[in-house]
């Protein structure tokens, strides 16, 4: 595709986009959830049936719906950073009012999942599997709340025309982050709900 | 000295070290009653003793952060501290309402310090660090208050520098974690659970940001290094800072009655608090390393790469060593935690006091640093406690392994007494070492006192 | 486009980072809360075991002891004090029975601390009921 090959080549080799400081923060964020995802590994394999049992539970239709919304939320926001390499700041501000309207659609289909959850007595002290896939699962469902102010702002300031074809660090700083949200859903979403 | 009004400072840090040496020598007695039990009995008991340790520290910290705050805010906003007569007037309140509890301790049984200040109106007296009867507590509010407004009121008409920024959201939440100390349930898990929303929000949280703030100061100063740069790091080594640590209080939260998922979230990220002190030291190193000047203040910049590596070290490594929820389930309580204690304390908080009384008394003395020979016995003094605290930390880390496998890994479990007589040989080697750390002390003091050639403030 | 580090950025992860993770700590707090009161049977803190806690604490039994891993390293862990001793008439008559003027040898000194009879009860109500907390096995084995 196009967009992504325009995403390589504007780059110097070794220089990620965005401003480094995110990168830091997305360093930590992967290491917080690679340390739970290795948690859950563990505690999975000092539990197999607990796990396998209550993983018949989950709604694996929402969460692979949830999946497609993301990946394509994802598939937005690089069209986001295409048209500000272009200059276009409108067309950019629209493709991250989209990415936001489909985070926006994966906050409503998990709160459906958590009620049921909720309603069914389900909680953090329920056992084992459930305080994992309860904590990744509001754990991420924060991050993206929070990924979605941070593309709002980038938005925002696009549709004043705050960003150039030159100098938009900006975008690229708020994809790279939403582009993480993204990618720990992927692999939330087989790890959790469907590998057993 | 860029403004007159900085010199508020000066008694403020004299205070501190002052209660400083106070703190060692209770530490002193606390060693030996640890081997020889009836020393000072019943005059001191240690439970005495340790509360005055322990009070000191937390007392002569705060003496040093308010010192360093009234010294830096005028100088980063460019503008005379709001009021001086307040800043000092606030100095003798807090000195003597100070004074007059390590005396209350000594002199009167606390269960009756307890019945004269009237905890049975509002008992929140008898926790971990926050004996202080309830009117010292008020007093601390009303202390930390009156500074806040003042270094406020100082900042908001002055230049708005990151620095003064992170210092003052440091106080301010210094000031407001505190008020969970008037919080005392008769529910003990609740208690004991927000308890540590004083303490671990202090030493974890909002006291890393004055910690962030003072050493970015002095490093900007002693380094020349570009103000945007050091900023930056500062603001993304406390937000790392506040990442892990938040959430990483579940370390306190495994064994109190509190939710077992909490074994997992404080595993996670108390798993992660060493990164902001490992960025911290090579943050240092990285400054010093690209210093655009030479300050003619060496024990200073000594102070100040000490206090990364050494805060590193004890808050990162010997924090890591037991945060694990399977292994603090052997060691919680320990004399592991006593090590880890110790080192995080000095590392991080004593180092970084230091390093800002390092910097400023020189200048608030008309100099931009004292004589070499000065200098050179400030070094060895600096040597002295940090070698000092690294041999008490690996004494008492010995003493607690050892005490773990005899009383608790062990088939057949030692009580807690005979398990403590194993391991008295740990003690010794830690009350001897820590006479070399008063050494230290006295050295530094000294330090203070010793003339010679000296270059004048610029 | 060269590679940028912004401070506005480096402070915008500060504020947004540390509020974020405020908000996870608010989050299971509430959750915690309603879990507790399974865990620490709240409904046997009884008026003498609130009285216990305050005898606990007028006389800084924390200062030398450990409560639930908690105080100072100095003496014996007391959360399990209740179990290890099996009840509560030795933890009074340890307690009433130490020598002011200290025991002879240079072992370690509990003081004595002269409290009444209902003192006494009250300060064995509140470690019994403590003894009772959910503290996920800990510790490790009876002798804390």
């Amino acid at each position: 595709m196009s967009t992504q090959t325009l995403t390589l080549d504007s780059h110097k080799a070794g220089t990620p986009p965005g401003d480094l400081a995110i990168w830091f923060f997305i360093f930590a964020e992967l290491l917080a959830f690679g340390i739970f995802f290795l948690s859950y590994a563990f505690a999975r394999a000092h539990n197999v049936e607990l796990f396998n049992e209550s993983q018949q539970h989950l709604n694996r239709e929402s969460g692979a719906v949830n999946t497609v919304v993301l990946i394509t939320s994802s598939y937005f926001v690089v069209r986001a950073v295409a048209a500000i390499r272009e200059g276009l700041s409108r067309q950019c501000a629209h493709w991250l009012a989209g990415a936001i309207g489909l985070g926006g659609v994966f906050l409503v289909i998990k709160l459906f999942e958590f009620h049921a959850k909720f309603s069914a007595g389900i909680s953090l002290s329920t056992n084992t599997f459930y305080m994992f896939y309860l904590s990744l699962t509001i754990f991420h469902f924060m991050h993206v709340i929070l990924g979605m102010v941070i593309l709002a702002a980038v938005m925002l300031k696009a549709r004043r025309g705050g960003y150039s074809a030159e100098h938009h660090t900006g975008v690229e700083t708020g994809a790279s982050y939403w582009h993480m949200v993204d990618l720990l859903w992927i692999i939330l979403f087989p790890l959790v709900y469907v590998i057993r | 000295m860029q403004y007159q009004s900085q010199a508020v400072a000066k008694p403020y840090f004299i205070a501190a070290i002052g209660l400083f040496v106070g703190q060692i020598l209770f530490g002193l007695i606390m060693g030996l009653q640890y081997v020889m039990g009836d020393f000072l009995f019943p005059a001191i008991p240690f439970n005495v003793a340790r509360m005055v340790h322990t009070n000191l520290l937390i007392v002569w910290l705060l003496f040093g952060f308010m010192g360093a705050a009234y010294y830096i805010i005028p100088e980063e906003s460019e503008h005379e501290l709001f009021s001086p007569k307040l800043a000092l007037l606030m100095f003798w309140i807090f000195l003597v309402a100070g004074a007059a509890t390590i005396v209350g301790y000594l002199m009167v049984p606390y269960a009756a310090l307890a019945k004269y200040t009237f905890n049975d109106l509002w008992p929140t007296m008898g926790r971990e660090f926050l004996e202080q009867p309830l009117p010292t507590k008020l007093g601390i509010v009303v202390v930390a208050l009156a500074m806040l407004f003042n270094i406020t009121m100082t900042a908001l008409k002055g230049r708005k520098t990151s620095i003064s920024i992170v210092l003052l959201m440091g106080l301010w939440g210094l000031a407001v974690f505190f008020l969970f100390s008037f919080y005392n349930p008769s529910n003990l898990v609740l208690d004991k659970y927000f308890w540590w929303w004083t303490v671990h929000l202090w030493v974890e949280g909002v006291w890393e940001l004055i910690l962030g703030a003072l050493l970015a100061f002095v490093l900007i100063k002693v380094t020349g290094v570009d103000r945007e740069i050091i900023e930056k790091w500062l603001y993304l080594i406390i937000a790392m800072t506040l990442i892990t640590g938040i959430v990483g209080m579940g370390h306190h939260y495994f064994w109190i009655g509190t939710p077992e998922y909490w074994q997992w979230f404080g595993s996670v990220f108390s798993a992660l608090e060493p990164i902001p002190f490992f960025m911290m030291t090579v943050f240092a190193f990285n400054m010093v390393n690209r210093r655009r000047r030479e300050h003619p203040n060496k024990a200073a910049t000594l102070w100040a790469l000490g206090t990364g590596v050494m805060s590193f070290l004890g808050a990162g490594v010997w924090g890591f060593l037991h945060t694990l929820a399977p292994v603090n389930f052997y060691t919680h309580g320990t004399q592991i935690t006593a090590a880890h204690g110790h080192m995080a304390f000095y590392g991080a908080y004593v180092m970084v006091v230091l390093t800002i009384i390092s910097y400023a008394m020189p200048m608030m003395r008309g100099r931009a640093a004292n004589s070499e020979k000065s200098q050179v016995l400030e070094m060895w003094s600096f040597w002295m406690m940090t070698v000092s605290i690294v041999f008490i930390t690996l004494f008492l880390t010995a003493a607690g392994i050892l005490q773990v496998w005899l009383q608790r890994v062990s088939t057949t479990p030692l009580g807690f007494m005979a398990a403590q007589d194993q391991i008295t040989l740990f003690y010794w080697m830690r009350e001897f070492t820590g006479l070399i750390f008063l050494t230290g002390l006295v050295l530094y003091i000294i330090s203070f006192f010793v003339g010679g050639e000296s270059k004048e403030a610029a | 486009m060269s590679q940028a580090f912004t401070k506005s950025m480096a402070r915008n992860i500060f504020f947004g980072g540390s509020t974020f993770f405020f908000l996870l700590l608010v989050a299971l707090t509430f959750d915690t809360m309603q879990v507790l009161p399974k865990r620490d049977h709240r409904e046997n803190i009884t008026p003498a075991v609130e009285r216990g806690k305050m005898v606990w604490e007028k006389n800084n039994c924390i200062g030398c002891h450990t409560l639930l891993g908690e105080g100072a390293y100095y003496a014996p862990e007391l959360g399990n004090v209740y179990a290890r001793r099996g009840g509560g008439d030795f933890i009074k008559a340890w307690i009433k029975s130490r020598p002011a003027e200290g025991t002879p040898g240079n072992r370690r000194q509990m003081p004595q601390f002269n409290l009444t009879d209902q003192e006494l009860d009250d300060m064995v109500a509140f470690l019994k009921w403590t003894g009772e907390i959910n503290t996920a096995k800990w510790p490790p084995n009876i002798e804390g």
